[in-house]
């Protein structure tokens, strides 16, 4: 930890030598006496007089100090965490402001979990927040970077370990509603090339949380590729499938006409570890986020970037103290020789 | 100006000097103040002649009385008008002399000796400064001046210079001051007034002599050196400033007792009766 200290606007040290004034100034607010020689040495008298004179001093000192505005200045300091870097890619599309199947969709009959899905459902995408949230307050030692994609991809949080930064980043998600287009492929790469340029210091997770596949063409495939083999990314994705959408493991040659088949086979294909999580109701979705918590804990190094810290308003409600003491005390000074 | 300011004084001792005056003189003359007989033929005076004394006298002189007359005395004031003599309110010190001032110009005039003045702080002040005079409205103007007058600068050193015109004569002195500091000076200056019957007059003021009845923080700065001493005020302090200004007053009186003077101290309001007492009283 670097302990120096700068100064926004050192020139107003220049006015530093007015604190000696009080320790110099005899004639101020004295009453005038014609022979003090005659009168009785004081001794407590003397050091409250002192005291006092030296809290001005102080008072003025600490002005002038908080108007040159001393801070720490900006710094790195190397930090070690446990856990992983997380990037939350989060789809924004309309869909994900439908609902899920209700808890409860087990005892419901075939004919009605249509209807009460669409009436009593969780919003997908409010459950997802609510959940990853919870997943990132459980997670102190993880670095978190917030990204949403519809058509193209808004990253909201870069890699960071300030929850609350995350949190927000997470709810920020929940604003209006969602667009119409979903491109899985271009917030892959974009999502990717984030981890470039950083030093590798843990595993590095894409969680990837959508409700919709989509069908990628080669050139994509490639680029995905070649970024998680390069990046060395893990892939998690949370598969938030809705009511009547196709389950992923479905075989056959067919089903690679489903969108959402063919994105998880791709996935399959991937050189670096990948892992799908269907999620029908809250509780499935919860299930998949408690695993991905499981999957990642590993010692994790890194430099952090500690903005200038301004030391001026302590400084300034230091010397208010000593103002305030300064007036109290005034108080219990006499004004007149009667 | 009040009239309770007035007072009289009194010259213990004989004055010499030829004219005549209202205080008890050395010189012979007309007088009811019997000294002795001479004959007529030393004093040619038929006049005074005393037949019973003649009669008896063995030589069968004839006999002449003689006696003193009363003769006057010249009186100087000095006052002081330093720095310290500043203080006060509402009533300066510097007032409380001019008051005296005023009271000792009738006092002068009706005893019929000329009145001279003049003030001093660290050099004499000249234009305080007021010759010889038997005219009552000139010390009264005088005294006015004294009211306007600066109290600027420290120090006593021309009480010396102030005096000069007085050394070794015969005289009443009046010395006002408030006797802070003055320590060199003051014995040269007694020392130079061995003939003149000095009175000092001590003016001190109830806010210095008297500590302030609140209790807390006092900050005082010394008129005349700038020094600042710092007081926490509270019933033993209160007694200890008592006790030093008890203390100061007796050693004041000692210096004086050992030239056979007795100051008279002054305080808000200066009250007349008080010094011709002082004078009755005096030795």
């Amino acid at each position: 930890m670097i302990t120096e200290v700068d100064f926004l606007r050192p020139a107003w040290l220049a006015l530093m030598p007015l604190a000696i004034l009080p320790l110099w100034a005899r004639s101020t607010e004295a009453i005038a006496y014609p022979d003090v020689g005659w009168l009785p040495e004081d001794r407590l008298g003397r050091l409250i007089g002192l005291a006092l004179r030296v809290l001005s001093a102080l008072a003025i000192a600490a002005v002038v100090l908080a108007l040159a505005a001393p801070g720490r200045p900006q710094s790195m300091a190397l930090r070690t965490g446990r856990g992983a870097e997380v990037l939350l890619l989060i789809d924004r599309s309309r869909s994900m402001d439908e609902r899920m199947l209700p808890s409860d969709w087990r005892e419901l009959s075939p004919y009605d979990i249509r209807h009460q899905t669409e009436s009593r459902g969780p919003v997908k995408s409010q459950a997802a927040r609510k959940l990853l949230g919870e997943f990132v307050a459980r997670r102190p030692d993880d670095r978190f970077a917030v990204s949403f994609f519809s058509a193209s991809t808004l990253h909201v949080v870069p890699f960071t370990q300030h929850d609350e930064v995350v949190q927000a980043g997470i709810t920020a998600g929940g604003v209006h509603r969602g667009l119409s287009e979903t491109d899985v492929g271009r917030a892959l790469i974009s999502s990717v090339a984030r981890f470039e340029n950083r030093a590798y210091t843990g595993s590095r997770i894409i969680l990837l949380v959508s409700d919709g596949g989509a069908r990628l063409d080669e050139d994509t495939r490639l680029a995905i590729r070649a970024g998680f083999e390069r990046q060395r990314v893990a892939l998690y994705w949370i598969y938030l499938k809705g009511f009547g959408r196709p389950d992923l493991e479905q075989a056959g040659e067919a089903s690679e006409a489903i969108p959402e088949v063919a994105l998880h086979r791709f996935f399959e294909t991937l050189p670096t570890p990948y892992r799908a999580y269907q999620a029908e109701s809250p509780e499935d979705l919860a299930a998949a986020v408690e695993d991905v918590g499981r999957q990642q804990n590993h010692p994790l190094d890194f430099e952090e970037l500690i903005p200038r810290q301004d030391y001026s308003r302590h400084i300034i409600v230091t010397a208010l103290l000593l103002v305030a003491t300064l007036l109290a005390a005034g108080r219990w000074q006499l004004r007149s020789l009667r | 100006m009040s009239p309770t300011h007035d007072f009289h004084y009194r010259v213990g001792a004989r004055v010499g000097g030829f004219r005549p005056g209202a205080h008890a003189g050395l010189a012979f003359g007309a007088g009811d103040d019997f000294v002795t007989h001479a004959t007529l033929f030393a004093r040619p005076d038929p006049r005074r002649i005393d037949l019973r004394a003649s009669l008896r006298d063995p030589r069968g002189e004839w006999l002449v009385r003689l006696a003193r007359q009363r003769s006057h005395i010249p009186v100087f004031a000095l006052i002081d008008v330093s720095a310290s003599m500043g203080f006060g309110t509402p009533t300066r010190k510097l007032d409380l002399a001019a008051d005296f001032v005023a009271a000792l110009g009738r006092a002068a005039t009706a005893a019929g000796d000329p009145l001279s003045l003049s003030a001093f702080d660290d050099a004499e002040r000249p234009e305080l400064r007021l010759a010889p005079s038997r005219q009552p409205a000139l010390v009264a103007q005088y005294a006015e001046q004294l009211r306007t007058a600066e109290c600027r600068s420290a120090g006593h050193g021309g009480l010396i210079d102030a005096l000069a015109p007085l050394a070794g004569r015969q005289a009443q002195v009046f010395l006002v001051s408030d006797f802070h500091r003055h320590d060199a000076e003051l014995d040269t200056a007694l020392d130079l007034l061995g003939r003149a019957r000095v009175t000092p007059i001590v003016i001190w003021s109830p806010s210095e002599t008297e500590p302030p009845a609140g209790d807390g923080l006092l900050r005082l700065r010394d008129l005349e050196n700038g020094r600042l001493r710092e007081l926490w005020l509270r019933p033993e302090l209160r007694r200890r400033w008592r006790s030093a200004v008890a203390e100061r007053r007796r050693a004041l009186d000692l210096r004086f007792q050992a030239r056979g003077i007795r100051a008279f101290y002054m305080s808000d309001p200066f009250v007349g009766d008080a010094l011709t007492r002082h004078f009755l009283e005096g030795a």
